[in-house]
């Protein structure tokens, strides 16, 4: 599904910090975990890409159920949108041709392999920025939905 | 069991919190409340939209496993996580807290907090974060 304007330009690189978002994933038997992130990027138009960085359950979740749910954390004022569908991770180590949802983790690793190029780390609040930065790879939700989630439309379609 | 501490309610109940559930077959579906209320150690409440309520209660029936996160600048500032069992009473999500991590990235994101002493937390917080709740 390809997003609007707004929401490329609200997840888009811009400044670090600038927009923080939950993943939300599930065990295969609907043990959810939600994890903030604080770097997103979209691909295509329809992909969001978020760097792995220490993301321990998420990734458990994924080697068994492929699908998670973004929501727009902070700011979220006027952007009450839950981006659902196919999502997994791209770590270093695999092949360049390696599929998931229509992407390569050759062409996903070489641009957001090392997301320090992108956006500057340090420059975060030092109680918030990772004390290491390690990161493994890049998660990858290809929408398929997205429905509101303010209070009085939560679920409401919005693509 | 899981005790909350008073910076962990403070952001709960200023900002609300977004709230994973799924199927029982674990697919996802993420509300966001903007308030909360923390009763006792570990019962926290939601007031919840009839919309919001039609979206999960299939999801509550068949699985009461949710997870949270505090909403708004919570998602870094109060890095925590809240895992527990909940149910529907009306239009409140009661949640019993069964687990809490810390979600901070780096090394320290996945850390489960709720089995440390309960002093032990409190030091854990004080030696990470300055406040003691939402900015007012």
């Amino acid at each position: 599904m390809k997003l609007t304007k707004e929401i490329i330009d609200a997840l888009k690189i811009k400044n670090p910090d600038d927009i923080v978002v939950y993943l939300t994933t599930s065990s295969i038997d609907g043990k959810c975990n939600i994890s903030p992130q604080l770097f997103t990027d979209v691909y295509m138009d329809e992909f969001i890409l978020m760097p792995d960085l220490f993301a321990v359950k998420t990734k458990i979740n994924f080697n068994e159920n492929r699908v998670g749910v973004v929501t727009i954390a902070h700011p979220a004022e006027r952007k009450t949108w839950a981006l659902r569908g196919p999502c997994g991770h791209i770590e270093w180590g695999l092949p360049d041709n390696y599929d998931f949802q229509g992407v390569k983790a050759g062409d996903i690793l070489k641009k957001w392999g090392d997301w320090s190029e992108k956006e500057s780390f340090p420059s975060l609040p030092e109680d918030v920025r990772p004390a290491v930065i390690a990161q493994r790879g890049v998660i990858v939700l290809k929408v398929a939905e997205c429905y509101s989630f303010s209070a009085e439309d939560s679920g409401r379609k919005v693509l | 069991m899981a005790k909350l501490t008073p910076r962990m309610k403070n952001w709960l109940e200023g900002l609300g919190a977004h709230i994973g559930t799924a199927t029982k077959k674990g697919f996802p579906t993420t509300i966001v409340v903007e308030s909360a209320k923390v009763e006792g150690d570990n019962m926290v409440k939601f007031q919840l939209s009839n919309a919001q309520v039609e979206q999960i209660k299939q999801n509550i029936s068949e699985n009461p496993q949710v997870a949270i996160g505090p909403a708004g600048l919570g998602c870094i500032r109060a890095a925590y996580q809240f895992k527990g069992i909940a149910k529907l009473e009306g239009n409140i999500l009661e949640v019993e807290v069964r687990e809490i991590y810390c979600t901070k990235p780096g090394p320290e994101a996945a850390l489960r907090l709720d089995t440390l002493p309960y002093e032990n937390i409190i030091k854990f917080e004080s030696t990470r974060w300055r406040d003691t709740g939402p900015p007012k």
